[in-house]
């Protein structure tokens, strides 16, 4: 890869940074905030993902930990609102260390099972606040919102996200050529030759899941502030986590351009179909385009462009 | 605690977790012999539970009869779903995950053409023996609940005999265990993944019929309904069919047991929590794979 493409991200970064500075419409900022949020999901999970292979299906679980834990902190210290944006910090430590926790012996399972595992894991999560009164149980927490104009307010938003955001890429690029992430790469050829060839697979492993589930817990801790009402349904689901996992493997897992291809792809696509198109027909078409993208590039977007440059 | 209703939530536990590994074993299937996740297998599943819903409502034709003409249908159309889609990506480095974004997709399709056709409220099977219950002492079974028991059992014991008495079965067996050797003996892999595909979609018809006799459903029933197949499978072992159905019985018990002693809302919890702990004790399955 040669130098042009950091100098054409910096100033693509700067950009985006000035976006606001145009005055576009309270809509754009908040599409453009769950691009954003989408990129960071997608990139992180890709750390045990798609560098790691471990395939984890439970992410969503480390988002509502980080929205819960942000929410929860902000209401026990009655933290003014921008604190609370800080709170999503130690929220993402509170989701890093139940990664710890989960990952120890849920790291020792290979493949689809891992999957499953993480799955199962994000069920309970999920069964758990809603069951726990002190959680706000099946009613939800509410945050207390910033005493300035809408617009402002989700001017900061979008620049807190797009900050993490960068964060996050630059960990993931950094990871993509590192000793760390060629290790994670070695375990996703073949685990037992890179165990001979000793490369601590334990440690990188729990290494990469610890830092996967932290990106996600600080991004949960602004979304429940950015939402200002949080309810286990709106950041445990499922289909989140299943989102995750297609971002990243839709524009090839294992790179750290491919998630952000992904994520950015699929949330325009789903926003653009749902303003133009009746509900049901906009997830028809949502649906085929997984078929066809699988169908022509089984391998994700970036490998089948890699392939054709290759070949010219 | 009252003894009887210990026994009748056992009971009907037992049923659910029936029904949902004649959900499963096709699941298992596809995922041993073609190591495809058929994510829409639920999905097709519940077109099978509105076809009879349809039939039933319109023409009065009884679930178990039209279990007869659904389930050939969906091998039918299985078989052209296999050539189209399943077929061109077992070229793919990973199919595991390549099936999984595939049929991922396939499943949103199929949800929203069932919400078209169908809307998205809930629907019950009323079969005219619906209010029916059998009484056998203390205990209390509806009429619907023992045809769903009953078509879930006789589904699992055809699969089995299937692969275990024919010789098409037998060729499925040799090439969930040795695809090259099985190809070496004359098996034609292309087909046989075709026949295993369209069986597993079948089956989940028949599943998913005996399942609407059971409980409601609804075009999103599905993804939970997956969940649950996911835990059978996994519990009784990827591709091994006694194993999937004696996952359905322990999933029964344990769902039948906490619903009897908790409330309402703590099952699922700990069903799931149940479950991760024995997924990270025994990761593969109940049984050591050995056959079928």
């Amino acid at each position: 890869m040669n130098k042009a493409y950091p100098v054409a991200l910096a100033i693509l970064v700067i950009f985006l940074a000035a976006f606001p500075c145009i005055g576009p419409e309270v809509y754009y900022l908040s599409f453009m905030f769950s691009v954003f949020m989408y990129v960071i999901l997608a990139s992180s999970w890709n750390f045990i993902g798609g560098y790691g292979g471990y395939l984890s299906f439970g992410h969503a679980a480390f988002f509502g930990i980080g929205a819960f834990a942000t929410a929860k902190l902000a209401t026990m210290f009655q933290l003014p609102p921008m604190l609370t944006m800080l709170a999503s910090i130690p929220a993402g430590g509170i989701a890093a260390l139940i990664a710890l926790i989960v990952g120890y012996p849920c790291l020792k399972i290979r493949g689809p099972y891992f999957s499953v595992v993480t799955l199962c894991f994000a069920f309970v999560v999920d069964l758990a606040v809603k069951n726990i009164e002190f959680l706000g149980g099946a009613e939800g927490l509410w945050l207390k919102f910033m005493d300035i104009p809408e617009k402002t307010s989700r001017t900061i938003m979008y620049e807190v996200m797009l900050l993490l955001m960068v964060v996050t890429l630059a960990v993931s690029w950094f990871l993509g050529r590192s000793r760390f992430g060629t290790g994670l790469t070695a375990i996703r050829s073949d685990e037992e030759v890179a165990e001979t060839m000793a490369i601590p697979t334990a440690k990188l492993k729990i290494q990469a899941f610890v830092l996967s589930a932290f990106f996600p817990g600080v991004a949960g801790g602004l979304f429940a502030y950015y939402l200002g009402y949080i309810h286990a349904d709106a950041v445990f689901s499922i289909n989140i986590s299943i989102l995750i996992v297609l971002m990243a493997m839709f524009g090839g897992g294992g790179t750290w351009l491919g998630p952000i291809i992904g994520a950015v792809i699929l949330t325009v696509v789903n926003e653009g179909l749902s303003t133009f198109a009746q509900a049901e027909i906009a997830r028809i078409i949502y649906g085929a385009l997984f078929i066809v993208v699988t169908i022509f590039m089984p391998n994700g977007i970036m490998d089948f462009f890699r392939k054709k440059g290759g070949k010219t | 605690m009252d003894a009887v209703l210990i026994i009748q939530s056992l009971i009907s536990g037992i049923m659910m977790g029936m029904v949902y590994a004649l959900l499963g074993v096709g699941f298992s299937l596809t995922w041993g012999v073609m190591h495809v996740i058929h994510i829409s297998h639920a999905a097709f599943g519940l077109i099978g539970a509105y076809l009879s819903y349809s039939l039933l409502q319109y023409c009065g034709v009884d679930p178990v009869v039209s279990a007869a003409v659904s389930v050939p249908l969906l091998f039918i159309t299985a078989c052209g779903l296999y050539q189209l889609l399943i077929r061109p990506i077992t070229r793919a480095q990973n199919i595991v995950m390549a099936s999984m974004i595939l049929t991922f997709g396939l499943a949103i399709i199929l949800e929203n053409i069932m919400a078209l056709i169908w809307k998205a409220d809930p629907r019950v099977l009323t079969p005219t023996y619906s209010s029916g219950a059998l009484i056998a002492g203390p205990f209390y079974f509806q009429y619907p609940h023992l045809v769903g028991f009953g078509l879930s059992v006789l589904g699992i014991t055809a699969i089995y005999l299937f692969l275990k008495k024919t010789y098409t079965g037998m060729a499925v067996r040799a090439a969930w265990q040795q695809p090259e050797a099985a190809q070496l003996y004359g098996v034609n892999l292309y087909r046989i993944s075709m026949i295993t595909f369209a069986l597993a979609v079948s089956t989940a018809g028949a599943g998913g019929i005996s399942l609407a006799l059971l409980n409601s459903f609804e075009p999103h029933s599905h993804n939970l309904w997956l969940i649950y197949l996911f835990l059978v499978v996994i519990v009784g072992g990827v591709g091994n069919v006694i194993g999937t159905a004696l996952a359905g019985l322990i999933i029964g018990v344990i769902t039948g047991l906490s619903m009897a002693f908790l409330p309402f809302q703590w099952v699922n919890l700990v069903t799931f929590g149940l479950l991760m702990i024995f997924l990270i004790f025994r990761p593969h399955g109940l049984i050591k794979q050995e056959g079928m």
